[in-house]
């Protein structure tokens, strides 16, 4: 079977998995209380109560008020958000981009960091660069995201002074046209050098604090992987056939450890978004998470749900896309069905 | 009987040139046991298109040999204790030099013999190629790393930098790009048309159909006998002057292995290529050997002709040996299996490694270690049966003696 073929399959099985999803979704919402919760007060009577509840069609079998839900869905409206007092679609665009710039930073940073420091550690193993970073890759998956971010916090903004909190500077980011509302990319297209050097400052931290311990995950994760694949037997046939040791360990041995560890990478993808949370609210940053932790104090469903739905679909595809980097690496893949 | 103390065996019967020279080569293993004596001075002599067998049981040393002549014994844990080994190459020996030391030459040094005049055949061809990359590319490295002027050649002489780095496997990122537009590309679509001819061409050697074919497709898709001449037509691919062939068909079904004996032995006679066959098949070594060195433990035991060594065995244990090996000679239930184990070779005192399983072992044994002794013109052996009393500072009867069974 040929690579695309391949594609084709997987990506086929995608709609199957996002109506699943979306049942998941739409259940386990409901099981968490009322969805018009958000807008009863006590004062109400229960005649009240009933009005509202017909209102919303919530004395309909369940089946139709999920099939009234995700037609909402397909033509693009999510509900009304109570927290932000607007509709979610409205509202979601600019948070989203917010947290996408977050975390793709943050994942970027985790991955290429990753993958050099687990290298760099598999290729000495058991010398000093492989124990030094052990101790960064243990203590950087074990220290809690919020305790880590409140050190940085108090360390790089309060003394130092070195780097801002909040998402970037009112008065720079008015000064340049936003299209995408992602301000290192907008601020490259505007060519304006200030408000890129803005973007990046602002990005440092949240992305240090939300990339740590996936780092440290990719990073144990390639150290173990390079370390087993530098002892198999075509690592010494690439080395008998006259291969300098750059080659034997780039074209050879990471190639074939990158496999087990897109994997992980695929999977801590999750684990970055549920970071976002905290990092958001302790770096004022205006992001999903910060919405999202707001919308669950309140009981605001119609975000909750267009939130869980949206990073699902998020992991679904970035995992669809590891599968695919993954049969290119390694096309023992493709044959399996 | 001419017992004359040898250093190693490089004296004896130097009829031939030779290829290469190991003398009292020691490789040991750092444990928290102590130090494993995994080669403890081995000498022995390969000539110049010869196959000279090495054969001895799983963990006598003889893979270790062997990879040590490439430098592959990865260091930790290995050690290089001492001793040497010498290589006369084709290119040298024509030019007249003197031999090189593969264990103290340069690693650059190294990495031009490894592959273009020393090549090594692996035991599993499964574990030997990368799964992840195709035979093509896997077998146009050897070329890239050691024929990139052939590879240059229909440039002419005057082949932009950046294809030269290409064709020396020494592109960067940037470069890389580079090379995939246009003022670049068909240059080095003409440098990748040329490596894929001397593929396919390697490949045909060792009548792989299609050859053009193979080279599009991945190691899982191949069957293990496929592979194995995947490996053969990869060792072979720039006429080596040494051949190390480590269990080549150990992992391969029996019907297989027949047909691989028989290509690497066409082929190495075609080219006049040197073999050093490892095995732990005594009728097999007998088969393709022209000469054959029994090691033990750690240690060379006997060496010397295969017929002579076949038809009249000095050392007890090649004695043992064959008496444990079926053959037409041997009657129906007469197969004897050696006593006891090999000895564990953690920092081993002075004496034959043999003694604890030899029938005829005398105190001299477990105390001395036994000389190399040439023992006929072309036939060597450690065994302290065939030593000198005098030498050795005792009376003759404490000498060992095939006529006395002492166990």
């Amino acid at each position: 079977m040929q690579i695309r073929d391949y594609l084709i399959r997987r990506l086929m099985v995608l709609p199957i998995l996002l109506i699943g999803v979306s049942i998941i979704v739409f259940a386990l919402t409901r099981v968490g209380g009322s969805p018009i919760g958000i807008y009863m007060s006590h004062e109400m009577t229960p005649e009240e109560v009933e009005e509202l509840e017909d209102r919303y069609g919530l004395n309909d079998p369940l089946p139709v008020q999920y099939f009234a839900w995700a037609g909402g869905v397909l033509r693009g409206d999510l509900g009304w958000s109570g927290v932000a007092v607007a509709p979610v679609t409205q509202v979601f665009r600019g948070k989203l981009a917010a947290t996408m710039e977050l975390a793709t930073a943050a994942g970027l940073v985790a991955v290429t960091l990753g993958i050099t420091l687990g290298t760099f550690a598999g290729a000495r193993r058991d010398r000093l660069p492989d124990h030094l970073t052990r101790v960064f890759s243990v203590s950087g998956s074990s220290m809690p995201d919020f305790w880590f971010a409140i050190v940085l916090l108090i360390v790089f903004w309060v003394y130092l002074g070195w780097f801002p909190v909040g998402r970037s500077d009112p008065a720079i980011w008015a000064s340049i046209a936003h299209p995408t509302g992602l301000y290192t990319i907008d601020s490259l297209m505007a060519g304006s050098w200030q408000a890129f050097r803005d973007a990046i400052w602002h990005l440092v931290l949240p992305a240090i604090t939300l990339g740590l311990a996936t780092t440290a995950i990719i990073t144990r994760m390639m150290r173990s992987s390079l370390v087993e694949e530098l002892n198999e037997d075509y690592v010494d046939a690439a080395r008998a056939k006259g291969l300098p040791e750059r080659l034997v360990l780039k074209r050879h041995a990471r190639r074939n450890a990158l496999i087990p560890t897109m994997t992980v990478i695929g999977l801590s993808f999750g684990f970055l978004l549920q970071g976002t949370v905290v990092v958001e609210i302790i770096y004022q940053w205006p992001g999903l998470g910060r919405w999202l932790a707001d919308a669950v104090l309140r009981g605001d469903q119609a975000t909750i749900m267009a939130y869980v739905l949206f990073t699902s679909v998020l992991f679904l595809t970035v995992n669809l896309a590891v599968d695919i980097i993954y049969a290119y690496l390694d096309r023992r893949v493709v044959l399996g069905s | 009987m001419t017992s004359t103390a040898a250093a190693g065996v490089s004296a004896e019967g130097a009829t031939r040139a030779l290829v290469a020279s190991v003398q009292d080569l020691s490789i040991h293993f750092k444990t928290k046991a102590g130090m494993v004596h995994a080669v403890d001075g081995v000498s022995f002599d390969i000539r110049d298109g010869e196959t000279l067998g090495l054969v001895g049981e799983t963990g006598c040393g003889k893979s270790v040999t062997a990879r040590s002549f490439m430098r592959l014994v990865a260091s930790p844990p290995g050690v290089y204790a001492g001793g040497k080994i010498d290589f006369w190459s084709s290119e040298t020996r024509a030019a007249g030099g003197g031999p090189v030391n593969l264990l103290t030459i340069a690693d650059d040094e190294m990495l031009d013999i490894r592959g273009n005049r020393i090549a090594m055949i692996f035991q599993d061809p499964g574990k030997a190629l990368n799964p992840a990359l195709s035979i093509g590319n896997q077998l146009a490295e050897v070329f890239y790393q050691h024929r990139s002027d052939e590879l240059l050649e229909p440039l002419g002489p005057n082949a932009p930098v950046i294809i030269r780095r290409a064709a020396n496997q020494e592109s960067g990122k940037v470069e890389r790009v580079l090379l995939k537009l246009p003022p670049l590309r068909s240059k080095a679509a003409k440098v990748r048309e040329e490596v894929e001819d001397h593929v396919a061409a390697a490949l045909a050697e060792t009548q792989i159909p299609n050859p053009r074919k193979i080279m599009d497709r991945y190691p899982h898709e191949l069957s293990g006998g496929m592979k194995q001449r995947v490996l053969i037509a990869q060792a072979l691919a720039c006429n080596p002057d040494l051949l190390i062939a480590d269990e080549p068909t150990t992992a391969l079904d029996v019907t297989i292995q027949a047909r691989i004996l028989n290509l690497i032995r066409e082929l190495q006679q075609r080219r006049r290529t040197s073999v050093l066959y490892i095995s732990h098949d005594l009728s097999l070594v007998r088969e393709i050997s022209d000469r054959v060195a029994v090691m033990y433990a750690g240690r060379i035991a006997e060496i010397g002709r295969t017929d002579d060594v076949f038809r009249q065995p000095l050392h007890p244990y090649t004695r043992s040996l064959m008496a444990a090996v079926p053959s037409s000679r041997n009657k129906r239930g007469e197969l004897a299996a050696i006593e006891g184990t090999v000895p564990e070779l953690i920092d081993p005192q002075p004496s034959c490694r043999f003694h604890t399983r030899c029938p005829y072992a005398a105190g001299v044994c477990g105390e001395v270690d036994p000389r190399f002794l040439r023992h006929d013109f072309d036939h060597g052996v450690a065994c302290h049966i065939y030593d000198e009393p005098a030498e050795l500072g005792i009376r003759p009867d404490e000498l060992p003696s095939y006529e006395r069974r002492t166990r």
